[in-house]
């Protein structure tokens, strides 16, 4: 039944984009911090774990563990020298990051294979698990991966360090003249996304168990500028709604693709025209999203 | 490479460049926000030259001249239906620019839709380079260093010398006041956007000629041109003309020096000679971009 394939697969995509979202969520809606690179995140965490598994027979939960270290790891780096900037130099500084990274991959042959990509990525549990059933069991897996970061994320942005997190977004010099450390805190809030999108990476890199630098084109990261934008900022069911209403467009519309008497290319030229529009749409017309942040008053 | 080749080439890029952060840096100073669909702009003029150009078969020079007007209103089109009501909305800058990521997505697409992803060039006849102190130039590349000087010459004397600019250095420096000495700022914002985009335009066209022409291009080249708008002291005109020179500098030099003394160490190792892949070109920028950030983000010439 390719029909259901097809569901199934877009929603294991849809879900893999939700962390991606919620991760950059943490990022813009929260703390505020513009990253024009969450990509990168994305591209070090596939890589490192189908690397570690592939050539080097590491077990798979030290990889993926690994991958969403080394992403956190960057995520710290990628903010060093733009800790104590305004927005507009984050935005274009973390733009740079995610482009160095995807040259590095495509540079580096003797360690990522190029352009020729990482093939041959092994199925989790393959063993243990029917094929038939397996699309839906990896299904299953990405929405505890999903449950197990939105609990974690929602946890984290009610405690103390969400709550002053969500005040440098506010008023970074107010919390700055309570004392708070803001650079500290803006570093630990990208360690922390950093390693939800390398998440997202290794679940991806084994879904797919393809990967080349052709996969971390900065047009993803829009992709998931778009899912904020649309589903809404400062929560992370926005994230989520969001998701899904930008994957179901850019996947649906690749579907219809065989449809249209247009060229793939042009096809994709369409595509994220109108997703260029619908950032520019929400912006003008419904700033707060779909689903609008609900902010507590404390007395 | 000798040392005239890379002062020649330094030359040619800084004068691509500088056109192109000249309007980046101005939109900035006014808007305070950084306006990711600029060079965007650019190629999209690029691309209008094109069709003047091979369609229409205009000559080559009437054909940029136009084609910046043309995007000049482009970009006051664009202010007044987008950015004009998030001004009024009373939008924070932050939103300016993320909405201007999402105009660059769209136009973009919207060219690549209409021109396609392939490459394109220009009706220029294959030149052959003259040798000047051993480098080898050819007369595009002169005339491209011609009109990014005298681009230059024009922006300064319109900024010094005519009301316009003056009231654009008025608002500037302190737009409350200018209001009140009754500068009406939307008109002046208004025209410069115009004069953003169309200085753009030539600077975009230039790479074009030089290299290729494509609807990506405007993406290929916005790190570059940031970075040159940062190294120069973001906000301020000249600074941005000073970073396009040291960037291109740069650019020009990294790939040509040879690492290995560095990694030899005095005899330590035995490497032979070492250079930076040339995959990694793209990447030169945006480590000097960094490198930039990290140590001096008010760039070399500060505000005044």
């Amino acid at each position: 039944m390719p029909i259901i394939n097809f569901i199934i697969y877009l929603l294991t995509m849809i879900g893999i984009y939700s962390l991606l979202a919620m991760s950059l969520n943490f990022q813009v809606g929260f703390t505020g911090l513009i990253n024009f690179g969450q990509v990168a995140f994305f591209c070090i965490g596939a890589y490192t774990s189908s690397l570690l598994v592939v050539n080097a027979g590491v077990p798979v939960v030290v990889a993926f563990l690994a991958a969403m270290a080394l992403s956190g790891i960057f995520g710290y780096i990628m903010s060093i020298p733009t800790k104590s900037l305004k927005s507009d130099y984050w935005a274009i500084a973390t733009l740079a990051s995610g482009e160095i990274v995807r040259l590095v991959a495509l540079n580096e042959a003797w360690l990522t294979a190029g352009p020729f990509g990482v093939m041959g990525i092994p199925q989790i549990l393959k063993d243990l698990i029917p094929k038939d059933a397996y699309p839906v069991f990896y299904l299953l897996f990405v929405i505890a991966c999903i449950i197990i970061v939105y609990c974690f994320l929602g946890m984290l942005t009610n405690s103390p360090f969400g709550r002053n997190l969500k005040a440098i977004r506010d008023e970074e010099e107010l919390c700055l003249s309570l004392g708070k450390d803001t650079q500290k805190l803006k570093l630990q809030a990208m360690i922390v996304a950093g390693m939800v999108g390398g998440l997202a990476g290794s679940l991806f890199a084994f879904y797919i168990q393809f990967i080349s630098p052709e996969n971390f084109k900065p047009i993803e990261t829009f992709l998931m500028w778009a899912m904020i934008i649309v589903g809404g900022r400062g929560n992370f069911k926005g994230a989520i709604i969001g998701a899904v209403v930008i994957q179901l467009f850019n996947v649906s519309t690749r579907f219809l693709g065989n449809y249209v008497p247009l060229g793939s290319d042009s096809m994709a030229a369409l595509r994220m025209m109108i997703i260029g529009i619908l950032i520019i749409l929400f912006l003008l017309y419904r700033p707060e999203g779909l689903i609008k942040e609900k902010k507590k008053i404390y007395d | 490479m000798e040392i005239a080749q890379i002062l020649l080439n330094t030359m040619v890029r800084a004068a691509e460049l500088s056109l192109l952060a000249i309007g980046l840096t101005m939109v900035f100073d006014i808007l305070k926000f950084a306006n990711f669909a600029h060079t965007d702009y650019a190629v999209l003029g690029a691309l209008f030259a094109y069709v003047f150009n091979r369609i229409l078969g205009l000559n080559l020079f009437l054909a940029i001249i136009l084609a910046a007007f043309v995007t000049g209103w482009v970009g006051i089109l664009i202010d007044q239906a987008i950015f004009k009501r998030l001004r009024k909305m009373g939008a924070k800058p932050v939103t300016l620019m993320i909405t201007s990521m999402g105009t660059a997505i769209a136009l973009r697409n919207l060219m690549r839709l209409i021109w396609s992803s392939h490459a394109k060039t220009y009706a220029i006849p294959l030149q052959k380079p003259l040798e000047i102190l051993g480098a080898r130039i050819t007369p595009l590349q002169i005339g491209i260093i011609v009109v990014g000087l005298l681009s230059m010459i024009s922006f300064h004397l319109l900024l010094h010398r005519t009301t316009f600019g003056k009231a654009l250095r008025a608002i500037s420096d302190n737009s409350d006041l200018a209001n009140a000495c009754a500068i009406d700022s939307e008109k002046m914002i208004k025209w410069m956007w115009f004069l953003a985009s169309a200085y753009g335009v030539i600077g975009g066209s230039m790479i074009a000629m030089e290299h290729l022409l494509y609807p990506r291009l405007g993406f290929d080249v916005i790190i570059p041109v940031f970075c040159a708008t940062i190294l120069g002291g973001i906000g301020n005109p000249y600074g941005a003309m000073l970073g396009a020179l040291t960037l291109a500098f740069a650019e020009n030099t990294v790939l040509a020096l040879d690492l290995a003394p560095l990694i030899n160490l005095g005899g330590l190792f035995e490497v032979g000679s070492i250079q930076i892949s040339t995959g990694y070109k793209p990447a030169i920028s945006f480590m000097i971009l960094i490198i930039v950030l990290l140590f001096k983000p008010t760039g070399i010439l500060r505000k005044k």
